[in-house]
């Protein structure tokens, strides 16, 4: 498998400060795989925690009006708990720091034992576990549902909330009312490939594809041949319509690329499932369409619906400018 | 007469490591089959990350010291879940050895029974949920009633590798509760839980360089 890299146990570290090269507001601390925000603000402080092989997940979306501080794993693998009290730390600006989880885990272990070590010092810490892979039973009797691109626009209003002012009560309020509301469907169309590791880890036939896989390749709900853009958009919303309430409201939608798809793909996904939710009287008034939580090379896409309301319309439009999501306001 | 120094659990860590490198395709598939098919990559670079601390952790006063660092050192180095649960593993074994220079035979077996329950109180597993718990939680529970039962130290290595062995081999059988598996329609039974492999290769490392080594001066 061909791929631009050094030593496989050194990519995530130089990742990450080529991503410092590229953006002068932000700080790496290589040694703790922190990506932050040079010039701390004063509010509540957003930090995320994850594997790597999701960029621009997470640390892109470091920056002004998302998040304060991003801490890297290994490929696919959560971060420690000192790494994640490194994040918390920098993210910190003395009122309190919400960390921003998908529900794996090793996150929420790890963050467990993070939460414990920055009370320690003084440091007050909550979090929210963003759970929309419809993919997935929400069932107590397993790891419950996978959290994949949604989080990306909770990030953006869990940000722009704090950016206003709000506070740690207030802002986690708002981000949990955001994950309650918001829902995601994927499919993928080829294997992920791990630098360190020759060959995917299992192959797709070549005109296969897997309906609800996750974005580190878990195995989905089914296997079955390639659709059209129209039969996919149909699939995808068909799962997400079905797991919660959207009628006769406002959605945003988030067409996602895993990262080895091509964005004229994501764009014809994008206006096959705007017509679908036109069909079913959902308006969709804003659109985001992009490679935002990507799998590595996968191929495939996923679909988020947020449905919205007065304040979740109005965050979403607030101002941000990370290497991963600009708004102008 | 088992004996084994903080220098010596390095240099089992390493064949440890090695022996689980070997097995680079055979893991990585069998975690692909049910999760995301990073496990044998993020050990094989966790592992290789503290053998490279191998000098400053070798400098240690005692197992507390040794342990603590080797949970320090393992929790960034390999993340994720195997991380944290290795990690605790580690923390909650340096506590219990307190100030051992070196471990005897009733001391390895502290630390068997120290991981097993850290693991299964940072996890919230127990033993039948198709997780390393059902490696380590047999080996240490048999290791440790074999010495009782006043059989030789060889027939509790013995025990021990074969306990972790045939436990890594039920969860084949056994349905997910926890980890990634547990979201597959089917709890991934048919499919044996790779971090059930991982651990039960280290506790077959460690029953063998105990029974080549473990009473070295």
């Amino acid at each position: 498998m061909k791929k631009i890299m050094n030593e496989a146990g050194n990519i995530v570290e130089e990742m990450l400060k080529g991503l410092e090269l590229s953006d002068p507001s932000l700080v790496c601390f290589p040694e703790k795989r922190v990506i932050a925000r040079r010039e701390k603000a004063s509010k509540v402080g957003l930090c995320t925690a994850g594997g790597s092989g999701h960029e621009p997940a997470h640390a892109g979306y470091v920056g002004m009006g998302m998040l304060d501080a991003a801490v890297a794993g290994n490929i696919f693998a959560s971060p420690s708990p000192d790494q994640m009290l490194k994040g918390i730390e920098e993210a910190n600006a003395g009122k309190g720091v919400l960390m921003i989880l998908k529900n794996y885990t090793g996150d929420l272990m790890n963050f467990s034992m993070a939460k414990e070590l920055a009370e320690m010092e003084g440091i007050t810490v909550d979090c929210v576990v963003v759970k929309d892979d419809v993919a997935v039973p929400d069932s107590t009797y397993s790891a419950g549902r996978r959290g994949i691109a949604g989080t990306v626009l909770i990030h953006k209003i869990a940000g722009a909330r704090a950016a206003k002012g709000a506070s740690l009560k207030e802002v986690k309020e708002t981000a949990q009312k955001a994950i309650d509301r918001i829902r995601t469907m994927g499919m993928s169309m080829t294997a992920c490939t791990l630098p360190g590791l020759e060959k995917p880890g299992f192959t797709l036939g070549e005109e296969e594809i897997e309906i609800g896989m996750g974005i580190h390749g878990e195995p989905g709900i089914e296997k079955t041949g390639m659709k059209t853009s129209k039969e996919l958009a149909e699939i995808l919303l068909g799962k997400i319509l079905a797991d919660y309430d959207y009628n006769g409201s406002e959605a945003a939608m988030l067409v996602n690329g895993l990262g080895g798809t091509p964005l004229m793909e994501l764009y014809v996904l994008a206006g096959d499932a705007a017509k679908v939710l036109k069909e079913k009287g959902i308006t969709l008034s804003r659109v985001y369409v992009g490679n935002y939580m990507t799998s590595l090379d996968m191929a495939g896409c996923s679909i988020s619906l947020l449905k919205l309301d007065e304040e979740l319309k109005e965050l979403l439009d607030a101002p941000a400018n990370t290497p991963g999501f600009k708004t102008f306001g | 007469m088992i004996r084994i120094s903080c220098e010596q659990y390095l240099e089992y860590l390493e064949i440890a490591a090695e022996a689980i490198r070997q097995q680079k395709d055979y893991i990585t598939e069998l975690d692909a089959a049910i999760a995301d098919g990073d496990h044998w990559l993020n050990v094989t670079i966790g592992l290789d990350k503290v053998l490279a601390q191998r000098e400053e952790l070798s400098a240690s006063r005692d197992f507390t010291e040794f342990f603590k660092k080797l949970a320090m050192a393992v929790m960034p180095a390999m993340g994720g879940t195997s991380g944290a649960l290795y990690g605790s593993a580690y923390l909650s074994a340096a506590k219990a050895l307190a100030g051992s220079i070196q471990m005897d035979a009733e001391q390895v077996a502290v630390m068997l029974k120290s991981w097993a329950e850290a693991i299964m109180a940072r996890g919230n597993a127990k033993p039948g949920d198709k997780t390393m718990v059902d490696a380590i939680w047999p080996a240490a529970e048999g290791y440790e009633a074999a010495l009782k039962e006043g059989k030789t130290e060889q027939e509790a290595l013995t025990a021990m590798k074969e306990l972790a062995l045939a436990g890594a081999e039920r969860t084949r059988g056994m349905e997910a509760a926890k980890g990634r598996a547990s979201n597959q329609p089917d709890k991934g039974v048919g499919h044996l839980d790779p971090g059930a492999v991982t651990m039960a290769i280290q506790l077959e490392c460690l029953a063998n360089y105990l029974e080549k080594y473990g009473g070295r001066d």
